[in-house]
């Protein structure tokens, strides 16, 4: 286009190490992910192969004793789950996503820079905890009481449940900031139902993860305040169950987080490779949306022989049978996918072909473990293990299609077809060859290194497999390097009836996205020129007419493209004639870089690791604490000072959000999160409380000295507070400087009343010398008293973070910011501080008053 | 399943004596149907698939079907077809699937409620112990108070187990007489089965427990009725009974069988 896309703005070039530490644009943050996940799966990789080498007969015993092998276990376990298949599937998705619906970002470019450093830094956390004694040895499903540190006293066990807070933290801005952008984004004419497979198959999955991860995050909270401050929660009777509830809740849609981006490259391989459209994809959608929701009601079937009535066990047999009907419905539809098309066998058919049989397998296999009768045997046993490796590595194996797929687009070459379709060759025998004989060893115990005999031989061919499957990425690893030095260059598009807009941009696209905005509009992708774009959206015509329609018969690929460039001389005249008038007017170009996202995560991590160990060895761990806590501070004032200019569109399909700025959008999307961790909270409460007897609770577990009345105080103290923050908007509709400061001071002084209160009704029930509680009621004390500070500590948490925002926006207030039209932020400050009120309307009567 | 020895009529495979099915044949059954279904279902589908995708491989001058529109790039999505054989093969599948369901419900409510219904069970009294999972190894205790590592039952009788865990989330099971449940601190499962065959079996912890749990393992030995009431006459010097009182008395009795093979105890 005739605007110069003039990025002076010194943004490194792909080369200097400096461009990576600092970029915020989407397609870079995607690389990142793609990396570092292929790492993770390396090192997840090799414990594997650790582990069925050891299995390959039964009682040896080289990982040095059983500590050894829980170690490469659980960790095998928690990196491919957490820390590999969904950053992979996040790579695709950061890179891909913005590019299918017409963006030129995501929503919040910082935001997205910080997801990937908490999770790149939360990985190194990881790796730390192998030498703090031994790393976390209880199983990714960290089952209770094995996770508390009477069970697991290493540094290392608190280590990774600090690390997993770090990645629920990355994870938790992702799907903010990915919500925010797929619903105010998109290009104008692309409705919702019109999003291509995959970015559809990923709002579900971001849908998911928002409220699944804060399920987990309030486990995990709890388990680490456990760990730091001796908490009691899972060491108590009903505390193993309640672990189980909360992981599981959070366990089963994870599953179809990790599925899901897997499902969507299978749809558009399917697509493109086969010529045809999906056979039904309504139907599709709708499935996959059922399954999105379904995957909330099917948690307990983890949970068939903790105790759970018949009644129970029933309804939950049924949802899980039932949840298995949505996926008939998408393979069946993948398989009529390819009647009357014209395949073609690409090495990212050819993964996501085998995937879906691997699928096939895995499903049925999985409608075993639904029948309650049958699950009964099959718990604790390979069963399990080979029917969640069918399914979810299935996924993975469609996420190594869609590595093929998109590698031509993010390298702008063409990977090796031979060397391709090799490593599938081998892959696909190797996984077989792995998992099948798993089924017929399936009487092994999971998790152990000693078995029976008569399961030696399956094993052993097992290991065979893994060796096999683990090999065959070299020479997808060699392919890539290869290709990327030396391979064929190619154009916008290497796949004949691929349809998604990134096939419409240059390979790799350049860094705007789009030569111009896309418009689906008429029927078909188009990009319009800025001045056209505001010509069409005011409805009168102008010299844009030839770039705007759709009607005219297309040239193929090269239209889209094409309008652009080949009108683009043409208008450039008109803006030149625009130019002169809109100069002042013309807003700056976005920015792509900030160093305070790697700041602050680089912090977050030196917190984190300090955390570790400062119970337990004190010395350096504080230190480290001390500095990440500062650096905190630090990075955090840094990115709200550094002006960074992240454009909403002027044209967007947005509905439903069509009147909600971005930030507002977000603070919803992340309220909503915290609405679910609160519940876990609180559902912990109850559950503890109802399990050890609810007036026992009352009567032998607190103190008469915990009365309503500080409680009450804190009531009003925060309502107050909430009516003064509404005082603070209604000055700033009347641009009264004064009265926003007077407002919002007030809210701070009453917020800091709250605490002080607090404060002093927990200082007095610490010091209690009753005959029930001579050392006083503190943390650390019973079930009850665990309960109500860590509760009521996490709102206090909230509190304490809003009077921090409040102490930069003061003095920001009395120079006059949030006047005007500027008071978008006060506003969301208000939707924040009137949240953490009402969940304080929860907790009064819950913990003061029943 | 073999005939138990000491010649039951062969007619009752599928029931044990008194004519209760123990969860055994009950998982058997159900996995076996289960296993020849998804094996047929699999495989249908698989070579279905294969077969499609072999047959509409792309061939430079063939179009298998001309007048079909392919994708153009840019294009709306409008989904390729209208999904009647869709719905078709999603209903037949759905309809196994369900019925696969409410067939193992009523399974699932038998073995949930215990061998109670049968008829001819009055001579037949359950056996009650206690099992204990701690790390790492399991504890019984009988009626009589009685505590050993090596579970000892009679063949042919119904056993109740009611399990818990002493320290972390164990899971005891035994998989030669299909019975498992969660062992968990704080609470108690109750499970049972009923061993058709004499011999050593072992039970084993189901549940990562810590660094012993690949070795947690004890020797189940399912014995006559009348060599299991000598042995247990001889814990206490009491009688083989329902309700004891006494205290543990902590006699381990001698455990001459080897574990994990499935062989014959001669009894004495």
């Amino acid at each position: 286009m005739s605007h110069g896309q003039d990025h002076g703005h010194d943004f490194p070039p792909k080369s200097s190490i400096k461009r990576w530490f600092i970029t915020t644009n989407h397609k870079d943050v995607g690389i990142l992910y793609t990396i570092t996940s292929i790492f993770v799966l390396l090192l997840g990789g090799a414990l594997a192969l650790l582990m069925r080498a050891e299995l390959f007969t039964p009682g040896l015993d080289f990982l040095s004793s059983a500590s050894g092998y829980n170690q490469a276990v659980s960790a095998h376990g928690l990196l491919m789950v957490f820390w590999f298949i969904s950053p992979f599937a996040t790579g695709f998705a950061n890179y891909i996503v913005p590019l299918q619906i017409g963006a030129d970002d995501l929503a919040f470019p910082r935001l997205n820079a910080m997801s990937y450093w908490a999770y790149l830094f939360s990985i190194i956390l990881f790796v730390i905890s192998f030498f703090q004694g031994a790393t976390f040895a209880g199983g990714w499903t960290m089952y209770a009481p094995l996770n508390v540190p009477t069970y697991m006293p290493n540094v290392g066990g608190t280590t990774v449940v600090l690390a997993l807070i770090m990645f629920v933290a990355s994870i938790t801005m992702g799907s903010v900031n990915f919500l925010t952008t797929i619903y105010r984004m998109r290009a104008p004419g692309l409705r919702m139902r019109d999003l291509p497979m995959f970015s559809m198959s990923w709002l579900l999955t971001v849908w998911m993860m928002l409220f699944a991860f804060a399920a987990l995050l309030a486990a995990l909270m709890i388990l680490a305040a456990q760990h730091l401050v001796g908490v009691n929660y899972f060491n108590v009777d009903g505390g193993s169950l309640l672990w189980t509830h909360l992981f599981w809740f959070f366990g089963h849609p994870e599953v179809y987080i990790v599925f899901f981006p897997a499902l969507g490259v299978m749809a558009e391989c399917f697509q493109t490779f086969t010529g045809r459209r999906i056979v039904g994809r309504k139907w599709f959608v709708l499935a996959m949306v059922l399954v999105a929701l379904q995957s909330f009601i099917v948690w307990m079937h983890h949970m068939f022989l903790t105790g759970i009535n018949l009644q129970i066990k029933t309804l939950f047999m049924v949802t899980t049978i039932g949840i298995s009907l949505p996926f008939d419905l998408m393979v069946f539809s993948l398989i009529y996918t390819m009647i009357k098309g014209r395949i073609r066998y690409t090495t990212p058919f050819l993964f996501c072909l085998g995937a879906l049989i691997l699928f096939i397998v895995g499903g049925i296999t999985g409608v075993f473990l639904g029948a309650v009768v049958l699950d009964y045997e099959f718990r604790g046993t390979y069963w399990v293990v080979a029917h969640f490796h069918y399914v979810m590595f299935a996924g993975g194996t469609a996420l190594v299609g869609g590595l093929y797929y998109w590698f031509p687009k993010m390298t702008g070459r063409m990977y090796d077809e031979f060397l391709g379709k090799l490593h599938f060759a081998i892959y696909f025998v190797g996984f077989n060859l792995l998992y099948f004989p798993m089924f017929s060893a399936w009487e092994t115990p999971r998790r152990v290194f000693v078995y029976e005999t008569s399961a030696a031989f399956w094993h052993k061919v097992a290991t065979v497999g893994a060796f096999m499957l683990g090999m065959s990425f070299l020479i997808m690893f060699y392919n890539m390097f290869k290709s990327m030095a030396s391979g064929e260059e190619v154009g916008e598009n290497p796949w004949e009836y691929a349809t998604t807009a990134e096939w419409a941009v240059s390979s790799p696209p350049p860094l705007e996205n789009f030569p111009g905005i896309a418009d689906y509009r008429g029927g078909k992708l188009s990009f319009l020129s800025e001045s056209e774009a505001k010509a069409a959206d005011s409805g009168t015509a102008t010299d844009g007419g030839t770039a705007t329609d759709g009607g005219t018969p297309p040239a193929e690929t090269s239209t889209a493209a094409g309008s652009g460039t080949a009108t683009g001389g043409a208008l450039a005249t008109a803006e030149q004639a625009l130019a002169t008038r809109t100069v002042e007017t013309e807003p700056e170009h976005a920015d792509h870089a900030s160093y305070w996202p790697v700041v602050v995560c680089f912090a977050g991590f030196l917190t984190f690791l300090g955390l570790s160990g400062v119970v337990q060895q004190g010395g350096v761990y504080y230190w480290l604490t001390g500095a990440g806590g500062v650096l905190s501070a630090v990075g955090f004032v840094g990115m709200a000072q550094e002006s960074f200019y992240a454009p909403e569109p002027t044209l967007a399909e947005q509905w439903p959000f069509e009147g909600v700025p971005n930030m507002k959008l977000g603070m919803w999307f992340f309220l909503g999160s915290d609405i679910v961790l609160f519940g876990g909270f609180i559902g912990s409460y109850l559950f503890l409380r109802v399990a050890n007897g609810w007036m026992f609770w009352e009567h032998e577990l607190i103190p008469a000295a915990h009365v309503t009345f500080p409680g009450l105080v804190n009531t009003y103290l925060l309502l107050a507070s909430s009516f003064a923050v509404v005082l603070a908007l209604v000055a700033a509709h009347k641009n009264s400087s004064r009265g926003i400061v007077a407002s919002l001071s007030a809210t701070w002084l009453l917020g800091v009343g709250f605490l002080i209160n607090k404060g002093i009704e927990w200082q007095h029930l610490f010091h209690i010398h009753s005959d029930a509680f001579p050392n006083g009621w503190d943390l650390a004390t019973n079930v009850a008293s665990s309960t109500f500070y860590l509760t009521t500590g996490l709102h206090a948490a909230h509190v304490i973070v809003g009077l921090i925002m409040l102490l930069y926006m003061i003095p920001r207030a009395m120079r006059g910011a949030y006047t005007g039209e500027d008071e978008a932020s006060l506003e969301y400050f208000g939707l924040y501080w009137h949240f953490v009120d009402i969940v304080w309307l929860f907790l009064f009567p819950l913990f003061y008053i029943l | 399943m073999a005939v138990p020895a000491g010649g039951v009529v062969a007619d009752v495979v599928l029931a044990g004596a008194g004519g209760i099915r123990a969860p055994a044949e009950v998982f058997q059954r159900i996995f076996l149907v289960f296993l020849a279904l998804g094996t047929l279902v699999g495989t249908v589908v698989i070579t279905y698939t294969l077969y499609n995708a072999y047959k509409y491989r792309y061939r430079e001058d063939v179009d298998p079907a001309p007048d079909t529109e392919r994708p153009q790039m840019g294009e709306l999505p409008e989904g390729g077809g209208k999904g009647k054989k869709l719905f078709l093969s999603f209903g037949l599948s759905a309809v196994i699937v369900l019925s696969l369901v409410a067939w193992t419900y009523g399974a699932l409510v038998m073995v949930e409620e215990g061998p109670s219904q049968s008829a001819g069970q009055e001579e037949l009294e359950s056996l009650e112990v206690h099992v204990e999972g701690y790390q790492f190894g399991w504890e019984y205790t009988y009626p009589n108070g009685h505590t050993a590592s090596t579970l000892r039952v009679p063949v042919d009788r119904v056993v109740n187990v009611s399990v818990t865990s002493r320290d972390v989330f164990h899971n005891f099971g035994i998989p030669e007489l299909r019975i498992k449940t969660d062992a968990i601190p704080g609470q108690t499962n109750d499970a049972w089965f009923i061993a058709e065959e004499t011999g050593t079996y072992t039970a084993n912890c189901y549940e990562l427990c810590g660094q012993g749990h690949s070795y947690m393992q004890t020797d189940v030995v399912v014995m006559e009725q009348s060599a299991f009431d000598d042995w247990y006459s001889n814990t206490n010097g009491t009688q083989a009974s329902e309700n004891g009182t006494q205290s543990p008395n902590g006699t381990q009795t001698p455990n001459g069988t080897e574990s994990g093979t499935h062989s014959e105890v001669i009894a004495p």
